[in-house]
């Protein structure tokens, strides 16, 4: 279940990032039928937006900017805020640096294997959120069999028994990794495919580089923008989540959200709204952060080129 | 022994042979083409010599020392690749100094080498360029540029010129020749395309099927083509199946014709042959003037009708079908064709010398027919 309008924002940005970009845009004048559809689909977004700061900001027959200070008074929301971006930073580091080199090196050395990863990147949309949660709690929870043992090599007892890691954020963070593979693999692994990856790596070779460095100075920056697609996609993924942890007991911004609506439904709607603005502030200091990044933008406008070549 | 060396090396992938037993030799200096239809393992070879395939069986050596074991990143080579494979996010300055960074070579030294390296591709206005903004001509230079950085001691070219357009592949294949004569560089080149092999190689190794077919300088491959398949698939040539009638007295039976070929001192009467006349030694003349002086000529003299008549610029490419149905080729410099047209009588003429006589097996009119369809 996913919780909060800042899911809208960021995908609509993650999906401009991807999309290949074309030289007439501009040209086009005229009021025809595609303004039309923009328009609709505007309004389409941002109607629920305005509705939902009106409804935050009504007393009934006037507007009241009160419940905004009322908001940030409460200690709750600075905590469970700053707990759901310490999760949604951590869980999106941890899948980029997980993925990415995983899909390089499968692109690279293993290229039969790809179906199956893909398979497996697939598989978190048909396990609902609340199997992979109770899944979770059972097998961290110390009680797990020992297939589970074998199979993961003992790291599931020792985690579990050593770490006693159950209901805690760092496996809130690797189930949030898990939940958020789809979006993390596809568009890493689609902008691996733009660029010809094989023949790059090769030539990096063939000038006495080895493989990371091949990786972090070539491969890395030509594919930029798929993996700040996956940031923000894993970004808002988490932020929004709200099954698992509840099912973990960690007090997140959205079990906040949800507990605030069921008393203050007017508090409710303007947290949703600033909960939209923070997050779209956030996604776009990481687009800011990375077009000024020496080379990004460049990067970001080859994969298009390489792309067509 | 010679500089590269590639000693008895083969490569499978799976149940395929990709590389079937190539002993290989190049010299310091040399610059070497591995030419050969799609499929035939040069292209093996030569990543098997950049370190990006390891041999199934067998040995590199370069200067004395054994590298087959060696990883690609830690030897003396400079590849260039048939899509560029320049870094896109870098300029054409910084694909060149991508190498001497790993080399940690001083900073002025770099700036230095560049310099000099885009001023002998012709780039020197071009440093600050992204490969986007540059032509394909142009980041192929960049790409040599960038494999010549690393000063190498072998320069692999896996079929640069191939996504180039007709004109820029003459002009730059001309500039890599210079280059590597220029460098005094040994080179190993991969191409299908035998013009381009015959016109800048020192040796060409003629491939097909995992092996070597011949290994010889271009004017010998071209010539005296020491098998079916270098014959058929270096130059064009017409070809004419039939059986020595005599061997000491260059006598060879087609169909119900009798031509003269030179007298071949390998093959005995009977054997089967292939007979490669190429269409630069084949004259053409109008059957009502060439007359009954034909009769008394030596060589061959074989009537038919003009079907297709090319200009080609410095010569005119005629199709002629003979009386049997066969159909050959005749190039004739353009001043001399004016008068010849199509749907007209000829005598197609051919000297004993001009003919290359093979034996011919099974095995080896298999390989012919795949070169003519290929072709095709």
């Amino acid at each position: 279940m996913q919780v909060g309008p800042g899911n809208i924002a960021q995908r609509a940005v993650a999906d401009e990032l991807t999309r290949p970009k074309r030289k007439d845009e501009s040209r086009r004048g005229g009021f025809g039928l595609d303004k039309v559809a923009l328009a609709l689909v505007m309004l389409y977004m941002l109607v629920p937006l305005g509705a939902t700061l009106a409804f935050g900001l009504a007393t009934g027959t006037s507007f009241d900017f009160s419940t905004f200070s009322r908001i940030f008074s409460d200690p709750d929301f600075s905590q469970t805020l700053l707990t759901s971006l310490e999760l949604a930073f951590g869980a999106t580091i941890l899948a980029i640096a997980l993925v990415t080199p995983t899909a390089y090196w499968v692109q690279l050395r293993m290229p039969q294997l790809r179906p199956l990863l893909e398979f497996l990147s697939l598989v978190p949309f048909a396990v609902p959120a609340i199997v992979l949660s109770i899944g979770l709690l059972q097998e961290y929870s110390g009680t797990s069999g020992s297939l589970i043992s074998i199979l993961s090599f003992g790291l599931v007892p020792f985690m579990s028994n050593t770490l006693n890691i159950v209901s805690t954020p760092p496996l809130l963070v690797c189930a949030y990794v898990v939940i958020a593979l789809p979006f993390v693999y596809r568009p890493i692994d689609n902008s691996m495919r733009a660029i010809n990856t094989t023949v790059l790596t090769e030539a990096a070779y063939s000038l006495g580089s080895g493989w990371w460095r091949a990786f972090l100075t070539i491969i890395l920056p030509n594919i930029w923008p798929g993996v700040i697609s996956a940031a923000l996609l894993t970004f808002s993924t988490v932020m929004g989540e709200f099954t698992i942890a509840s099912l973990f007991n960690i007090y997140t911004f959205p079990i906040y959200l949800n507990g605030v609506g069921q008393n203050d439904p007017h508090k409710a709607a303007s947290l949703s709204v600033l909960s939209f603005i923070f997050t779209l502030i956030c996604v776009l200091g990481i687009i800011v952060l990375v077009r000024n990044r020496r080379g990004g933008a460049q990067a970001a406008n080859q994969v298009d080129i390489a792309g067509v070549k | 022994m010679a500089f590269l060396e590639l000693e008895n090396i083969s490569k499978l992938f799976g149940r395929n042979t990709a590389v079937d037993h190539v002993n290989l030799a190049v010299e310091h200096g040399e610059f070497l083409t591995l030419l050969g239809p799609s499929g035939c393992g040069k292209t093996t070879i030569l990543r098997m010599v950049a370190g990006f395939e390891v041999p199934s069986e067998g040995y590199i050596l370069l200067d004395g020392e054994d590298i087959t074991q060696r990883a690609a990143s830690k030897r003396p080579m400079g590849m260039v690749f048939q899509s560029y494979a320049l870094f896109p996010h870098m300029t054409a300055e910084q694909n060149i100094a991508f190498g001497m960074n790993i080399k940690h070579v001083p900073r002025e030294t770099i700036q230095k080498r560049c310099a000099e390296l885009l001023e002998l591709v012709g780039l020197s206005e071009k440093g600050r360029s992204f490969p986007h903004q540059l032509s394909g001509g142009q980041q192929q230079r960049v790409a040599l540029a960038r494999a010549l950085a690393v000063e190498p001691k072998v320069l692999l070219l896996d079929e640069p010129l191939s996504a180039l357009d007709a004109k820029v592949r003459i002009s730059l294949r001309n500039e890599i020749r210079r280059i590597q004569q220029q460098l005094k560089m040994t080179a190993i080149y991969v191409t299908h395309d035998q013009e381009e092999a015959l016109a800048i190689s020192d040796r060409i190794a003629v491939m097909a099927k995992g092996k070597i077919e011949q290994l010889d300088q271009p004017e010998e491959i071209y010539s005296n083509p020491r098998t079916i398949f270098a014959a058929s698939f270096v130059g064009s040539s017409n070809q004419f199946r039939g059986k020595l009638a005599s061997a000491s007295q260059g006598l060879c039976q087609v169909g119900n014709h009798l031509l003269h070929i030179p007298p071949a001192t390998n093959l005995k009467d009977g054997d089967a042959v292939l007979v490669l006349v190429r269409p630069e030694e084949v004259n053409i003349e109008a059957a009502e003037t060439a007359g009954d002086s034909d009769a008394n000529t030596t060589g061959n003299h074989i009537p038919g009708v003009i079907e297709l008549r090319t200009f080609l610029g410095p010569f005119t490419r005629f199709h002629i079908r003979t009386e049997e149905g066969v159909s050959l080729t005749a190039d004739i410099p353009s001043q001399q064709a004016r008068d010849n047209y199509v749907a007209q009588h000829v005598i197609l003429s051919f000297a004993p010398e001009a003919c290359q006589v093979l034996p011919l097996d099974s095995e080896d009119a298999k390989l012919v027919k795949q070169v003519e369809a290929e072709a095709v």
